[in-house]
């Protein structure tokens, strides 16, 4: 994507996001889908995917679909980029788990 | 149709199930966002509130949405400094712009600052905080003084000055009690001898009894005149007043000092007593008919122990 790297803080927060992530790491997820899979809160979350699609490891886009005829806002769904599923492999290969790309 | 559109359009069946709160909430936090996210942060965050099971659920999710902009605002404000050229398609993120506003406060903090320290050095320098901590009263301090000692002056020999033994007041006993019996002064002329040796024996004896007056009921409790100064430095002695006295123990003219007591604040104070006293005096009586006279007396002012 020929983006630097930025440094992220890595909290248990952050943990919990990227492991919601790589339960399969090429689903697209939503803001409310992360949040039940990692069981944060809204105030967390938000930030930390902020954090991750700022620093590269994520994309994001709108769900298309149409918010009329589906009766609901869009979605913005989240997805690893490669650089992001590399990080998040290393971290967790670091925390003593392993991780099925 | 716009991003803001979409979501307001995308919003409305949202904010029919949910009720009002919990979207003037999300509404609320994403508008304080930074600019460049609000509209995206609107979007999401309704489109997420719509997927709460609950209205509880839901408040809380509108809740964490408010701090969730604190954090971002405060992120993005971090991340402005790094320049970046990561652009997503809609929504992206736009970093590293400085605006006007941030530069002022930056500025004003940091002068904020430098006359702060300018004003703590001064301050050293100039010996202010010296000054100040000599402002600031310190602890009172009682210190215990030693009482003065009293003058120890010998009492005048009052009697060689006064014919007549005079009274005394007395501070011991605050009611002052006056001796009741009063002076008598008798004297009885003798005949003048004749010549030739023979004396006539005295056809007529000419005798006047003179009961000398005083101070008498309802006069003044001497102690209401001891000065305080006085009794602050221990002062005691023995002052006498002369004073003249008329047949209803009134006082025919001022008082005077026939002997001082040592100090003048006595003598004014006893000068004062006998004034006040002018009414309360026992008139001197010759064969039992008041009439005006001048005599003197003692008062003394002693302290109690």
């Amino acid at each position: 994507m020929g983006k630097e790297e930025q440094p992220v803080r890595m909290s248990l927060q952050t943990l919990r996001v990227l492991e919601a992530f790589l339960e399969n790491p090429t689903d697209e997820l939503a803001g409310a889908d992360v949040q039940k899979r990692g069981g944060l809160a809204s105030g967390t979350l938000y930030p930390i995917l902020l954090r991750l699609e700022s620093a590269g490891w994520f994309v994001s886009r709108w769900e298309a679909v149409d918010p009329s005829s589906v009766g609901r806002p869009r979605r913005r769904l989240y997805r690893l980029t490669a650089t992001g599923l590399r990080r998040a492999s290393e971290i967790f290969a670091t925390f003593g788990r392993g991780v099925l790309v | 149709m716009t991003p803001r559109d979409e979501a307001q359009g995308g919003a409305r069946p949202g904010l029919a199930r949910s009720g009002g709160l919990s979207h003037w909430l999300v509404r609320h936090a994403a508008r304080r966002s930074p600019a460049a996210l609000a509209q995206r942060l609107e979007e999401e965050w309704l489109a997420d509130l719509a997927a709460q099971a609950d209205a509880p659920s839901r408040l809380r999710f509108a809740l964490g949405c408010c701090w969730a902009m604190r954090i971002i605002a405060r992120d993005y404000l971090a991340s402005a400094a790094r320049a970046s050229d990561h652009a997503t398609e809609h929504g992206a993120i736009v970093l590293g712009q400085h605006g006007p506003s941030s530069y002022f406060q930056r500025t004003t903090i940091l002068f904020l600052i430098l006359c702060l320290h300018v004003f703590v050095i001064y301050g050293f320098v100039t010996g202010l905080a010296q000054k100040v901590i000599q402002a600031i009263p310190g602890p009172m301090r009682t210190t215990i003084l030693d009482q003065p000692r009293a003058r120890e002056m010998p009492p005048p020999p009052i009697t060689s000055f006064l014919p007549t033994p005079p009274r005394i007041f007395s501070l011991v006993a605050p009611t002052a009690q006056f001796p009741p019996d009063a002076l008598k002064d008798s004297f009885i002329p003798q005949p003048l001898p004749q010549p030739g040796g023979s004396a006539l024996p005295p056809t007529r004896s000419t005798q006047v009894i003179r009961i000398v007056g005083g101070p008498g009921r309802g006069f003044p409790d001497p102690d209401d005149y001891y000065p305080l100064d006085s009794r602050r430095l221990g002062e005691t002695g023995v002052a006498t007043v002369r004073v003249c006295v008329d047949d209803t123990g009134r006082l025919a003219s001022a008082p005077m000092i026939a002997h001082s007591s040592g100090s003048a604040r006595l003598d004014v104070a006893a000068l004062k007593l006998a004034m006040a006293g002018s009414g309360h005096y026992r008139s001197t009586t010759e064969d039992g008919k008041p009439v005006s006279y001048c005599y003197p007396y003692r008062i003394r002012f002693q302290l109690k122990q």
